[in-house]
């Protein structure tokens, strides 16, 4: 029954938009998208999935990326890796510095200030416990530094601000061993990750338990929002949620953090956004070959923190299958806008707000016939609150091949990000080397052949194609 | 300590001559995921700028590339950056097989030495090919019969059937919804070989994670009609270590590491590295 509905919802979504394929995407000025598979791994063809991006503020040539890219040693590897990019991402290499065996099960990171420390979530190989890592100097070579850890935690999802002298980490993570089935969690440290602190941040009760994306995010005057799920019953496959933003005015430096922002309908903190909406919980391939359930974005206005927009995915029941809305607040949340993007079969939203406060929506839709359908990642700008808007296609890659190996297929979440007058970010697809793949221009590390759009290995053999994560940046609209 | 004492004497046996320090070759080998023969050409210098240059650096030209993992770019001809175990062991010109495992992949690769064997001749690197995959292939016996050794029990065996597993529920523990979830299966072996623990004609129940997730990509799955040699662990995972079969309570087992799934073909293997001392 399920195949069934979803199967007449690609047909329904197909014909309503394939004549939108005919205009070729336009490329723009000043846009890259580069492949972070390095020259000598170009024989790889694991499914790079759910990559991640952190920028060091203090020095524009330095980030370090990550996706379920594992040790190139192999399964038996104690470490797992991350990559770095000391030129803006015009390259990059991969390092084994991760504690984890091979390959993490989840993974985000960010950097704090001065010296740039690199913060690290993981759920660890074997066994999946949460570690939150730290490195002094994310190019050594050295393992990052265990700095707490605990099982029974899903997704963490990890912000910084630096204070002073000391780094704040906000880590948000659907805590298992919450009491009451309130699992929305943010790990608080005031101290550089010295101590954590777990904040509940779920006041109302629950389905058991808060879905599993935690995301917090951080303006320069310390205002900390963090949007969660609030999970209030399930019924089969499908959950019904309340879309929930908390907000903490002082960095959730008291006693009580994350109670600044109170709903008026029970005067409960936790701004509802959106009430009973309808959370298809699928572990399957869904969406072209994804599964779907947890998208979730939050970003405020780094010098404006009363601006702020909120992005999930949930199903309308319009024979869609997966729907993402955006909304935004100017007044700290305190009311929201109605939906100013409504994006159907698309999943991976992710928002940034630039230093001239244009708002970037990165995300990643499902377009066209069934049997020829596509991964279309897309940059949309906006000044003026999606009233009107610029449009990027980052890429378009067959969404039926490669055949998933595991799930996420390219990843429950992508990341963006912005510096100075750039959108910086990255997001998974097909890495088939095919310009027409990628409107913007792409640079690929590895070995490729363009005319024939061949992968290559160090021999030159052909190599499959595969999924891999792609660096991109995009200049903020003047 | 068995294990180690064997492999160390039948790699003394195959090279009484070799110049191996501290370490046995399949020690070496052991540890090493990257080997090749090589020669050094510089020393205190990087192939390769993501590395910084240090006295533990030393550019190696590659002559024969022994093993690697598939994605690595590796062939004869390029120059490799090894971080030595310490400083001032190479000099310009030595040729050497070198162990090592990956360290840095950018546009070039670079490699930490888990150790070196000087060799200096065509004929040294043809018997050092040798070398290495027979050290390789003891290293894979020692590992798996450590995993027999393990088990609870070896069976050769066909799957008749696959269900869901109904797990005693944990009144501590509430269900979690969560995408790593492993979705708990439950395979019916039919036992044609009872090669430790388990007699013919048996049936054991197998408890393996049905997710797609990540979490879970490196654990064998089971289907009905597979055919193969099973190593089999107490189940001290799902938290329930015990089903029904046929109105009966029996316990379940786990196979949640690669190896402990073999072809029926391995068998004869298994049987052989149970007897050998």
């Amino acid at each position: 029954m399920r195949v069934g509905v979803i199967a007449v919802g690609v047909a329904l979504f197909a014909a309503c938009t394939g004549s939108e394929r005919q205009v070729p995407p336009a490329k723009l000025a000043g846009g890259r998208v580069v492949d972070l598979i390095p020259l000598s791994l170009s024989g790889e063809t694991w499914q790079d999935a759910e990559p991640f991006l952190a920028l060091y503020a203090a020095n524009p040539k330095l980030m370090a990326a990550s996706a379920f890219t594992p040790n190139p040693g192999g399964s038996a590897s104690a470490t797992a890796p991350i990559f770095v990019s000391d030129d803006g991402g015009d390259s990059w290499t991969l390092r084994n510095t991760l504690p984890s065996e091979s390959m993490t099960a989840d993974i985000t990171h960010a950097v704090g200030g001065n010296p740039p420390m690199l913060y690290a979530g993981i759920l660890k190989v074997p066994d999946f416990p949460l570690n939150e890592l730290k490195a002094n100097d994310f190019l050594s070579p050295a393992t990052m530094t265990l700095q707490a850890f605990r099982a029974d935690i899903d997704q963490p999802f990890v912000r910084t601000s630096a204070v002073d002298n000391a780094d704040r980490v906000y880590v948000g993570l659907n805590d298992f061993d919450a009491p009451d089935g309130r699992t929305a969690t943010v790990d608080v440290s005031l101290d550089g990750g010295t101590t954590y602190t777990s904040r509940r941040i779920e006041t109302r009760n629950t389905a058991g338990q808060n879905g599993p994306s935690i995301r917090p995010a951080v303006a320069q005057d310390h205002t900390v929002y963090v949007a969660y799920f609030g999970w209030r019953s399930n019924a089969g496959a499908d959950v019904t949620s309340d879309v929930v933003v908390v907000r903490d005015d002082s960095g959730a430096t008291g006693a009580t953090p994350f109670r600044d922002l109170v709903d008026p309908s029970d005067h409960l903190p936790g701004r509802l956004v959106a009430t009973h909406v309808t959370i298809p919980w699928s572990n399957a391939p869904t969406l072209g070959q994804e599964r779907i359930g947890s998208t979730l974005a939050i970003a405020v206005d780094g010098q404006h923190s009363e601006n702020v927009y909120l992005a999930w995915a949930d199903r309308v029941g319009t024979g869609d299958i997966y729907t993402v809305h955006v909304r935004r607040s100017t007044d700290r949340g305190a009311t929201w806008s109605g939906d100013l993007r409504t994006l159907t079969n698309a999943t991976d939203a992710s928002l940034a707000v630039s230093a001239n406060s244009s708002v970037g929506l990165l995300y990643q839709q499902v377009t066209g016939p069934a049997g020829t359908s596509r991964w279309v990642t897309r940059l949309e700008q906006s000044r003026d609150g999606f009233a009107t808007h610029q449009d990027v296609v980052l890429a378009t890659v067959p969404a039926t091949t490669p055949p998933f190996q595991f799930l996420p297929y390219i990843g429950d979440y992508n990341c963006l990000l912005t510096r100075g007058n750039q959108f910086l970010g990255i997001f998974s697809a097909n890495n088939a080397p095919d310009s027409a793949n990628f409107p913007q221009g792409v640079v690929y590390q590895r070995r490729v052949d363009f005319p024939t759009h061949r992968l290559l290995d160090g021999s030159g053999a052909p190599v499959a194609v595969s999924i891999d994560p792609f660096f991109f940046s995009v200049p903020v609209l003047p | 300590m068995h294990i180690r004492s064997a492999m160390l004497f039948a790699v003394a046996l195959s090279f009484p001559g070799a110049a191996v320090a501290q370490m046995s070759r399949a020690a070496l080998v052991k540890q090493s995921d990257i080997i090749f023969i090589g020669t050094v050409t510089q020393v205190g210098a990087v192939a390769v700028p993501e590395v910084p240059p240090s006295d533990r650096t030393v550019v190696v030209r590659v002559d024969q590339v022994l093993e690697k993992p598939a994605p690595v770019a590796l062939t004869a001809g390029d120059s490799v950056t090894v971080e030595t175990a310490r400083a001032g062991s190479l000099k310009a010109g030595i040729q050497a097989t070198f162990y090592t495992t990956g360290w840095i992949f950018g546009r070039g690769v670079a490699v930490r030495e888990v150790g070196h064997e000087p060799g200096q001749s065509p004929v040294v690197t043809a018997d050092a090919r040798e070398a290495v995959a027979r050290a390789r292939a003891l290293v894979n016996d020692a590992e798996l019969k450590a995993h027999i050794q393990r088990a609870a029990m070896v069976v050769a065996g066909r799957v008749e059937q696959v269900r869901p597993a109904e797990l005693a529920a944990a009144p501590t523990r509430p269900k979690r919804i969560t995408e790593h979830d492993p979705d708990w299966q439950e395979a019916i072996i039919q036992v044609e070989d009872g090669i430790k623990g388990a007699q013919a004609g048996e049936r054991v129940v197998v408890r393996f994670p049905g997710s797609p997730d990540v979490a879970w990509v490196g654990a064998p799955k089971f289907a009905v009609g597979e055919e193969g040699t099973f190593l089999l662990h107490k189940d001290s995972t799902t938290g329930s270590p015990r089903t029904m079969i046929a109105g009966r309570s029996v316990p379940t087992y786990t196979a949640l590491h690669k190896v402990d799934v073999l072809s029926k073909q391995d068998a004869t293997r298994v049987r052989a590295l149970i007897k050998k001392p």
